[in-house]
């Protein structure tokens, strides 16, 4: 899942100051994980912007707001509210904002949330990056554990010289992934796996923007 | 003699280091290189130290090598991706630089600008590969290079890192990579040093042990909390804290001299690289002690 992080309320009126009526639209995917795009968030923000003498058309939670045809269709009962809107406000990640963007060619876009990473949920609302899609993934040589990722330095031939008793250089509250590599594969008898030696990443293979048609040619006739 | 026949003639060597300052006032650097002229085999030159800018590793190697001080360009992966790493390396050979250290390189968040975007495009073991490929003729995507280096590259390591294992992996996959000199972290327990030697002395590589200064106890026990891969053991501790304010300083100059000729005495290792860190005035000192000049 992609986690988010809201923004400051006085950020988001800074940007959207100019503006009266307001469309709110979250999505019951991520955000709503993350508690930054579900249905009381939306409603808070209603409250808060109607607080700040600013009117709101509608609210909406997308079924998953990053897909633009299917949030477009979800749209579509909210024709009236949307007319009557100056502004539409995501209340996702980068991705449902653009989605927005492009479902919304006329009106102004503006986001609610800061869009922080690919996230595993550890606890309720608690989340770490263990993936950061490099587009040529190694898990299979580094014993299930992510280096590109887990490491601030994405080494991928061992530990750097700051690994300081089993935790990282950077901050004594993450564990030097080396040490966490090198522990797994000693458990699981595949030592080896850390001697050989790996070449420089193959960067791109993440250039950016990346596109992906994933379907096969038959099923793009239909 | 050059640094690298020094080595191989098997001739304890024995460098040190220089740091470039923050700033055009080169004043200062420039008066410990008369310092160290003569006196030691060769200077490595920082690059960026702690990720604090300063001026660039290269400009410095080459003020060295005016000064009559053989350099040997430090080089990390933080700030420079793979074009700009073998742009330099060819750059810094034709000024006359012979000897690289490859290293990954502290990260931006020890330094002073954390902001920076940290590259770590290829790291401290794929640099090493670049330099031999380069040594060899080639670039890092295999593209024929219009005359060659001749580097003699080196590499660190940390020998009382915790855990050991990975860190001695990664050892071997340096020397398999090209490193030909290693110079290691610091280190204050000649014994356990021993055993370290013992694994490394299978490989046909050149070691030089790291001697850090100790200035007083409160350093040790600083370094102890705080430096990741360096253990002062509590006798040397007490040693200090015996010494009084007053003489804390020569104890720890002491040590290192006194580290340095057991080191040499032993043929425990190939030379010493001495880290004064803003004592390099006392380098001589400490080599005279330890009867190296
Ligand atoms: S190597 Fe790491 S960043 Fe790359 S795809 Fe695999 S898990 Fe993700
Ligand atoms: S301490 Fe470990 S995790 Fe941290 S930068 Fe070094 S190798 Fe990476």
């Amino acid at each position: 899942m992609i986690a988010t992080k809201k923004r400051e309320f006085k950020d988001l009126m800074e940007n959207i100051k100019d503006y009266k009526s307001f469309f709110l639209v979250g999505c019951s995917e991520c955000a709503s994980l993350c508690g930054t795009g579900g249905e009381p968030e939306l409603a808070e923000l209603k409250e808060t912007l109607e607080k700040e003498g600013k009117t709101v058309t509608g609210t909406f939670r997308a079924k998953t707001g990053c897909q633009v045809l299917g949030t477009k269709v979800e749209l579509k009962p909210f024709k009236e509210h949307l007319d009557k809107t100056d502004v539409v406000i995501v209340m996702s990640c980068g991705a449902g904002t653009q989605a927005a963007v492009e479902i919304f060619p006329d009106k102004p876009v503006y986001q609610s949330n800061d869009t922080l990473f690919l996230a595993n949920m550890t606890r309720y609302q608690i989340f770490d990056e263990r993936c950061s899609l490099c587009g040529e993934c190694i898990l299979d040589e580094t014993g299930g554990i992510c280096p590109v990722t887990a490491c601030p330095k994405g080494l991928l031939n061992g530990p750097c010289g700051g690994t300081n008793d089993g935790n990282c250089e950077v901050s004594p509250d993450i564990k030097c992934c080396w040490v966490r590599i090198y522990e797994r594969l000693n458990k699981i008898n595949r030592l080896d796996d850390m001697k050989k030696t790996r070449e420089a990443k193959d960067w791109s293979k993440s250039q950016k923007p990346r596109a992906l048609i994933a379907r096969t040619k038959e099923e793009k006739k239909k | 003699m050059s640094f690298k026949d020094i080595l191989n003639s098997g001739k304890f060597a024995v460098t040190a280091e220089i740091g470039p300052p923050k700033g055009t006032d080169i004043k200062e650097m420039l008066h410990h290189m008369e310092i160290l002229r003569g006196k030691i085999d060769a200077a490595n030159i920082t690059d960026n130290q702690s990720a604090v800018m300063r001026i660039s590793s290269i400009a410095v190697c080459k003020l060295a090598l005016e000064y009559g001080l053989e350099p040997i360009l430090q080089m990390t992966c933080r700030d420079r991706n793979r074009i700009g790493l073998q742009a330099d390396l060819l750059g810094a050979y034709v000024l006359g630089i012979k000897n690289v250290l490859c290293m990954t390189g502290d990260h931006v968040s020890a330094g002073d600008h954390k902001q920076a975007k940290p590259v770590y495009d290829v790291e401290s073991v794929q640099l090493l590969k670049i330099v031999d490929g380069m040594n060899n003729g080639k670039d890092m995507a295999g593209n024929d290079l219009k005359g060659a280096t001749d580097y003699f590259q080196g590499a660190v390591v940390t020998p009382e890192s915790n855990p050991i294992e990975p860190q001695l992996m990664k050892f071997e996959k340096k020397v398999k990579a090209g490193a030909k000199f290693f110079q290691t972290q610091a280190i204050y327990d000649i014994e356990k040093f021993k055993t370290f030697m013992a694994h490394a002395r299978q490989f046909n590589v050149k070691i030089m042990a790291g001697i850090v200064v100790l200035k007083s106890a409160g350093m040790a026990n600083f370094m102890n909390n705080f430096v990741p891969g360096i253990k002062v053991p509590q006798n040397l501790i007490d040693e200090l804290k015996a010494a009084g304010k007053e003489k804390a300083l020569d104890t720890g100059l002491n040590i290192a001299a006194r580290h340095i000729k057991q080191l040499k005495d032993e043929k425990i290792c190939d030379g010493v690289h001495i880290m004064a860190i803003g004592m390099e005035d006392k380098v001589p000192a400490i080599m005279e002690r330890a009867g190296l000049l």
